[in-house]
């Protein structure tokens, strides 16, 4: 994948995730309707590629303006890793080109951190590795969309199995960028679990803002071991 | 000018330079309780989860979840509440609190509640019970 498509796509698929989002924020009465007015008009410029260098560094004026008005993220990780991503391609659009490439590598650098690091702490807490930490995910924490849900901190073969794979695809997930076919499928995994993520607990928008940086690790993968 | 230029480092940088230390272990998790004082003495579980989602509105949520959203907002607001008692964090909770109020409330009081697994045993424990305040929105939020 070129430097160009990588960054086009970046924009397009993080431009859906900040319409998404900030059509939300719209539906509830009490959000600053203004800003989050425009910073969904600025989205579909985004993925229109409309002006990107002045939309992207409007948008993130407004992520800056948001976390000010939220005191943090609204949506915890989700807002981050989208600042992040925001960050990034604002500098890969307003710096010269050897910057631009440095901008999305610390990109794609983060998101392997995002899985590898979740990972590491996990298999070093016992909780986890015995899975009761996933179970009490289910039991007791505030995340699962429904009662039925709980029934399966009662299960503790699948949430023992369930923490392992969710554990072992996470501290492994770096070797996969030595390997395109192997980065793409860990991607395609990555993606499912994002997907699960949101249908047992909700998190629908981490599942837009993650795919969102996987062009920029494409784009690394090709450009340092692809080629 | 200072004070601006601080906080938003101090709002920017963990997401520039992120920890990326998700679930490091399960913390007690809140739940907010609210009550309107006038109306009935009993405290309710806000937005209560349903027993039941279809596959159908699962696949829904993943494009149109605002509530749900707006809910785990709510959940990092009372963690920040009970870490430092704030303006911001009372007011951020009470906005969803007031939208979802019975019309002939005048009144609301809410307060949370943490549920945490100690010796083996999921325990519950109030941490903070707020001011009673106006059920609709008149300017600045002080206690009636």
């Amino acid at each position: 994948m070129t430097f160009e498509i990588a960054l086009r796509l970046t924009e397009i698929l993080l431009g859906w995730a900040i319409l998404q989002a900030s059509l939300e924020h719209l539906s509830l009465p009490h959000m600053p309707r203004m800003l989050f007015s425009l910073r969904a008009t600025l989205a579909v410029m985004l993925i229109l590629g409309l002006n990107s260098s002045f939309t992207l560094t409007l948008l993130l004026l407004i992520s800056i303006l948001l976390l000010h008005h939220f005191q943090g993220p609204y949506n915890g990780g989700a807002d981050k890793m989208g600042f992040l991503i925001l960050t990034c391609l604002t500098l890969a659009h307003l710096t010269p080109p050897a910057w631009a490439e440095l901008a999305l590598a610390y990109l794609a650098a983060q998101l392997i951190l995002s899985y590898f690091i979740s990972g590491q702490i996990k298999i070093m807490n016992l909780e986890w590795r015995t899975g009761r930490a996933l179970s009490d995910v289910f039991a007791y924490s505030a995340y699962p969309v429904s009662e039925n849900l709980r029934a399966l901190a009662h299960k503790p073969g699948l949430t023992f199995t369930a923490s392992w794979a969710v554990m072992l695809f996470e501290v492994t997930f770096p070797l996969a960028f030595f390997h395109a076919t192997a980065l793409y499928l860990a991607l395609t995994i990555a993606a499912f679990f994002h997907l699960s993520n949101a249908c047992f607990f909700g998190l629908n928008r981490f599942f837009w803002t993650w795919l969102a940086a996987y062009p920029a690790l494409i784009w690394l993968q090709t450009r340092l071991i692809g080629a | 000018m200072l004070q601006i230029l601080t906080d938003t480092l101090r709002l920017t940088l963990p997401a520039l330079i992120p920890s990326w230390r998700f679930f490091k272990a399960v913390q007690p998790s809140p739940r907010i309780e609210w009550r309107s004082p006038d109306l009935d003495e009993h405290w309710q579980a806000f937005r209560p989860r349903p027993t039941h989602l279809s596959p159908i509105t699962i696949l829904q949520r993943m494009i149109w979840n605002p509530r749900w959203n707006e809910t785990l907002f709510m959940v990092s607001c009372s963690e920040r509440l009970t870490a430092e008692v704030t303006d911001h964090s009372i007011g951020e909770i009470l906005k969803p609190l007031r939208q979802d109020m019975p019309h002939k409330a005048t009144t609301l009081q809410f307060r949370l509640k943490f549920i945490d697994r100690i010796d083996g045993t999921l325990q519950e424990q109030i941490t903070f019970t707020s001011g009673i305040y106006p059920a609709q929105h008149k300017g600045r939020d002080n206690d009636i």
